[in-house]
């Protein structure tokens, strides 16, 4: 009987150390991304990209885009408080080589975007704890102290971000 | 030699019975009440600063090899992630059976057995610190709420299949261990949240409904009275 007992034993072991659900995996959709898709201003189902697009958040010298051409972009969102609305400010660039290619008749154009939401926690896992979406987005395009826009149009067509799965906002160009 | 043994015995049918009685061994077995508590808990209370935990055991033999058991138990488990502190406390009652699957020699009481138990727990969980998961911190601004969340009135039921060991080491003293398997019957967890730790069922696992335990007992039993147990003696 004993001689039964031992492996099993080691067996329940094994099986039960095997577990590894106390990292939280990659794959797991925790706090998302803000989404944005660049559409065409005259022909709107139709994606169209922004050249040479740099994006900063406000405030900060890290780049989340570096100069690439590219019909959609991923934004961490900053965020305190749940239930509290909140904005992130961030800086696209268009056509960053323009600042240095020495040519004066063209120069890269800036536009700065106000996005707002309102945080939510929702529980995720053991690994993972406790994630953010967010609700009731809104985008703004800053055009004050800006005679040369680029963005023409800006529409949220998620006004939840819970997911990366579609874009949140189209801006038409 | 079977054959040998059949053809002997039919032959000498009367002489067999006589032989019968001088060749049994009788030995009392101590039937009784033993009662005891899980070591390994209080042990661990004293190691572990975020579990504290006590467990007393019993069981009553009921046949040479049925006993009917039990442990009732208390326990505060602290879980702390890097994203969660969560505090789960409460009680827990076991009860069901032991089979004793091993064949003593002579006059020793020792166990090897097999258990079922039907568990329930009753508990609390409180998040005392949580922290945002957000992989991308760009904006280097790791979240962790002020408050604190309370779950009470969380309760769980379960069934466990029970492998162990025990042996008397003076007399009427027993030490034993034993493993246990656990799977979750029903569970009232949070809508918002979910039971981490059930005291008595122990962490759960995010991939099933099952968990796992290990106790190590010392038992001390009470003798109520005694039962003669026949055996045949080897030439």
């Amino acid at each position: 009987m004993k001689n039964k007992l031992i492996p099993l034993i080691i067996i329940l072991f094994i099986a039960f150390n095997c577990e590894r659900d106390d990292i939280c995996a990659e794959a797991t959709a925790t706090t998302p991304h803000l989404i944005i898709r660049f559409y065409d201003v005259n022909d709107t189902d139709e994606p169209k990209t922004v050249r040479q697009l740099t994006v900063t958040g406000q405030g900060v010298d890290d780049e989340i885009v570096s100069s690439t051409t590219t019909d959609s972009i991923l934004l961490p969102l900053r965020f305190q408080n749940e239930g509290e609305t909140i904005s992130t400010f961030f800086e696209l660039k268009k056509d960053t080589d323009y600042d240095t290619n020495g040519n004066d008749s063209n120069a890269s154009n800036t536009d700065v975007i106000e996005v707002s939401y309102t945080p939510e926690f929702i529980y995720v896992s053991r690994a993972c704890g406790y994630k953010s979406i967010f609700a009731g987005t809104e985008i703004d395009v800053i055009e004050a102290d800006d005679d040369d826009v680029w963005i023409i149009n800006a529409l949220t067509v998620n006004t939840t971000i819970e997911d990366e799965k579609a874009a949140h906002i189209n801006i038409y160009h | 030699m079977l054959c040998s043994i059949t053809s002997f015995s039919q032959n000498t049918s009367e002489q067999e019975d006589s032989k019968t009685s001088n060749d049994t061994l009788v030995f009392k077995q101590k039937y009784g009440l033993r009662l005891g508590i899980d070591l390994s808990k209080p042990v661990r209370s004293f190691l572990d600063d975020d579990y504290t935990g006590f467990e007393i055991n019993a069981d009553y033999r009921l046949t040479k090899r049925l006993y009917l058991a039990g442990e009732l138990g208390t326990e505060e488990n602290n879980l702390v992630t890097d994203y969660l502190d969560v505090t789960s406390k409460g009680s827990y009652f076991k009860a069901g059976v032991d089979y004793n699957m091993y064949l003593n020699w002579l006059d020793m009481e020792n166990m090897i057995y097999g258990g079922l138990r039907a568990g329930v727990s009753t508990f609390s969980q409180t998040l005392n610190n949580y922290t945002i998961y957000n992989p991308d911190q760009y904006w280097n601004e790791p979240f962790s709420p002020s408050d604190t969340k309370e779950f009470d009135g969380l309760s769980a039921i379960w069934a466990e299949l029970i492998i162990g060991i025990k042996a008397e080491t003076l007399n009427n003293l027993y030490v034993g261990l034993n493993l246990q398997l656990k799977g979750l019957v029903s569970e009232n967890a949070p809508s918002d949240f979910e039971n981490l730790y059930i005291p008595g069922f122990n962490r759960t696992y995010d991939s099933g409904r099952f968990g796992i335990g290990f106790g190590y007992n010392i038992s001390y039993l009470i003798p109520i009275y005694k039962k003669d147990k026949k055996v045949a003696k080897e030439d």
